[in-house]
């Protein structure tokens, strides 16, 4: 895994509090990472660190191996989530203002513009205002200035709010490719579906701090619990009782599911393994005693993870 | 610098393109003369109603001979005080002078029906003095009195020259200085005030609507500040010098249609609406002589590029200094409501300025003027009353002091700017404003 982005100890105080405590992650090159957190975590200022927007009081960050330095705010794209454009300038001009202002001459900023408003649809814009935009409209012209230079990292703050699931989707898929193109993009959201659907990697930060890091398979594993779901025709019966021997425990809530499928004959159970290299053993009894359907780890939503983490960070 | 370019050109474009921009280019310099030039104009045109006053003359000595003039119109009667008071004729008012008004001057009243005025109140008092004058004077029983006070009776008309550093004399016309420095300082403040207000209004626009934040990812603050306020000024000396050509080609016409005279004539009354300005023009001066003077004047090449180039320095200078503090104040607020309390430091100083001018007049190389000025929130409009006067003593450090301050200005704005584009739902107060100039970046 090589970083391209490094963000290492940074503490970042306003008067009367602190935004960031001692915070530190790696960002890998080529993935999309999930900047997660609740509102006033501290990601805004994060970001606007990584942005060279502010400076941080303690703390380095590295960028492509390099301390980062002013000039690499030409390779970055962000985009904001409270943003804006100038409600009385024409969408072209102004998305051509914006290009250029990244360092785009103009030829070439009003070449790239035409194949994006292709792309997205919405040639029949460019002379239009801003102001006769809808948000969602908006939106994507924002997005569209966001990416133009070909930047090689991406920040998207809630990139998809304001958009409807089809054009969600639309850009869903603009990030995905830009990634697969050698992007490397940050994604601060509050819409933990949509990370589990783009985020590779994932960090948390509660009140401050870094609370949980790293790739979004691991952290959702890590916070199974080691919960696996049986699915099984038989007698649920024996299976139980061929199990009371094993290193491993009934969860009292999985047997719900036996009345529901009377019917097919077909009943569930979840247990919780302790130690990974007992699952073996497990899965074997289970085979021998019952007809087994199905038998899988129970992944926590990150909806669930974020709710957890932040409360037990929270209570300490 | 490539990016404040392309900042203040999208300012200069957006701006000029705007239909309100043509519109106040149009209207501006009719509201200029309107506001300068109208109410003098107003004065000449009241006075042209004459107010009739009835005489009751107790000393048979004055009444008759008052004479009409421009305002007034007298009218001997030889009923009393107590029955014209009852009959309430339709007329201005009604004088009565005392039978001992020749031992007791103070013994002349006036009962007006209306408020009366200061020049009416002057002329009555002047005509009733030179009378009583005049006739004490005949009781000395002076042969040929009126031959000799004839001959006594000299117009003087002062010829001015100043004196140059080579000893030359040239002409110089007090009234054109006046007109000129009065102008020029004008216009000096309402651009500041203007175009101030109009960098005041776009960053407040900006940071309103959120396109600050996602301009602050490819630009510094700082740049988006001075790209602001140099687009701006761009859109200022535009507009100036379209009515520069605007006002040669009217001012042309003018003369050709009017002639100079009546032109002077407007100038002058302006000027005399000034209680100041009166007193350095005075009723005397020769309208001929002094548009000989003016005509010699404003033809001295070195007077034109002194007053021209002053102007365009301090005007550029002043509109920067006071740019870069509306923008900071621009920047600490939600929406224009906000701006009220932050704009005093603003305000104060060019209010300030333009009554200074008002006085320096007087004495345009005074302690005031020149200590005003110096002062780089107060030299852009005061030192255009010292201009027209030869090069002022100081003027290349008032100048220094002006950008100099500016510059420190536009490091103090900036650094307000930086914090400030970044606070929502604040009403800062002019301390914090302070306080963010001294945080770390």
């Amino acid at each position: 895994m090589e970083v391209f982005l490094k963000i290492e100890n940074i503490t970042k105080q306003f008067a009367g509090h602190t935004a960031l405590d001692d915070v530190s992650l790696e960002v890998p090159r080529g993935c999309v990472y999930g900047l997660l957190g609740p509102n006033g975590a501290g990601k805004t200022t994060l970001i606007r660190i990584i942005n060279h927007i502010t400076a941080p009081d303690k703390g380095r960050v590295w960028f492509n191996g390099h301390p980062l330095s002013p000039a690499d705010v030409a390779n970055i794209g962000y985009l904001p989530e409270e943003r804006g454009l100038y409600k009385t300038m024409k969408v072209g001009e102004q998305a051509l203002y914006f290009a250029q202002l990244k360092g785009l001459s103009k030829a070439e900023a009003t070449a790239r513009l035409k194949k994006w408003f292709v792309k997205f649809g919405i040639e029949g814009w460019w002379n239009k205002k801003v102001s006769e935009l809808s948000k969602g409209m908006a939106q994507k012209v924002q997005f569209i200035v966001t990416v133009l230079h070909e930047p090689q990292l991406l920040i998207f703050d809630e990139p998809f709010s304001g958009f409807d699931p089809i054009n969600a989707n639309l850009l869903k898929n603009e990030i995905l490719e830009l990634r697969d193109k050698g992007a490397t993009v940050i994604f601060s959201t509050h819409n933990m579906a949509s990370v589990e659907e783009v985020c590779d990697h994932i960090t948390l930060i509660n009140k401050s701090k870094n609370i949980l890091s790293g790739s979004l398979d691991e952290v959702r594993r890590s916070h199974g619990g080691n919960i696996f779901e049986v699915d099984f025709r038989g007698d649920k019966e024996s299976l139980v009782g061929a199990l009371a021997g094993l290193p491993c425990g009934l969860l009292d809530e999985s047997l719900i599911a036996d009345e529901d499928k009377e019917n097919h004959s077909e009943r569930a159970l979840k247990i919780h393994i302790e130690r990974d290299e007992d699952v073996r053993s497990v899965v074997e009894v289970i085979n021998n005693t019952v007809q087994l359907r199905t038998f899988r780890e129970v992944i926590p939503s990150m909806n669930d993870i974020f709710i957890q983490a932040v409360a037990k960070h929270s209570a300490k | 610098m490539g990016k404040i370019k392309i900042i203040a050109e999208r300012e200069f474009n957006e701006r000029v393109r705007k239909k309100s921009f043509i519109i106040t280019t149009i209207l501006m310099p009719i509201a200029f003369v309107a506001i300068m030039f109208v109410p003098a104009l107003m004065m000449n045109i009241s006075s042209d109603e004459k107010k009739e006053i009835i005489v009751v003359d107790q000393s048979g000595m004055v009444g008759e001979r008052l004479q009409d003039d421009g305002q007034m119109m007298f009218s001997l009667s030889d009923k009393g005080f107590d029955t014209l008071k009852e009959e309430n004729n339709e007329v201005f008012g009604i004088l009565v002078i005392g039978e001992d008004v020749a031992t007791n001057p103070s013994n002349v009243q006036l009962f007006t029906y209306e408020s009366s005025t200061i020049n009416i109140e002057s002329a009555i008092t002047e005509q009733v003095r030179n009378i009583i004058e005049a006739e004490k004077l005949k009781q000395y029983n002076i042969d040929d009195l009126d031959r000799i006070l004839g001959e006594i009776k000299t117009p003087v008309s002062l010829q001015v020259k100043q004196l140059n550093e080579s000893g030359e004399a040239k002409d110089s016309s007090a009234i054109l200085n006046i007109a000129l420095a009065y102008v020029f300082g004008f216009l000096i403040y309402m651009f500041v005030f203007l175009y101030g207000n109009m960098v005041m209004q776009g960053v407040i626009e900006e940071k309103s609507s959120k396109v600050m934040e996602v301009m602050v990812s490819s630009v510094k603050p700082f740049q988006l500040m001075m790209g602001k306020i140099l687009g701006i000024a761009a859109v200022a000396i535009t507009q100036f010098m379209i009515w520069v050509v605007f006002i040669l080609v009217v001012g042309a016409g003018a003369m050709s249609l009017l002639g100079g005279d009546e032109l002077l004539a407007a100038a002058q009354a302006s000027a005399a609406m000034d209680p100041a300005m009166a007193s350095m023009s005075g009723a005397e001066m020769s309208i001929d002589k002094d548009a000989a003077a003016l005509i010699n004047t404003i033809t001295d090449p070195g007077y034109l590029v002194r007053i021209l180039g002053g102007f365009l320095l301090y005007f550029v200078g002043g509109y920067l200094l006071y740019a870069a503090m509306f923008a900071a104040v621009g920047s600490a607020v939600d929406n224009e409501k906000d701006t009220n309390n932050l704009q005093l430091p603003i305000t104060i100083p060019l209010i300030l300025a333009l009554f200074v001018m008002m006085s320096a007049m007087q004495e345009p190389n005074g302690p005031l003027a020149v200590w005003f000025s110096m002062i780089p929130f107060t030299s852009p409009i005061v030192m255009m009353v010292r201009l027209p006067y030869g090069m002022p003593d100081g003027f290349w450090i008032s100048v220094l002091l002006l950008y100099g301050t500016f510059l420190a200005m536009v490091w103090l704005a900036g650094k307000i700017y930086r914090v400030g584009v970044f606070m929502y739902g604040k009403k800062p107060t002019l301390g914090e404003l302070l306080k963010w100039a001294r945080y770390k970046s």
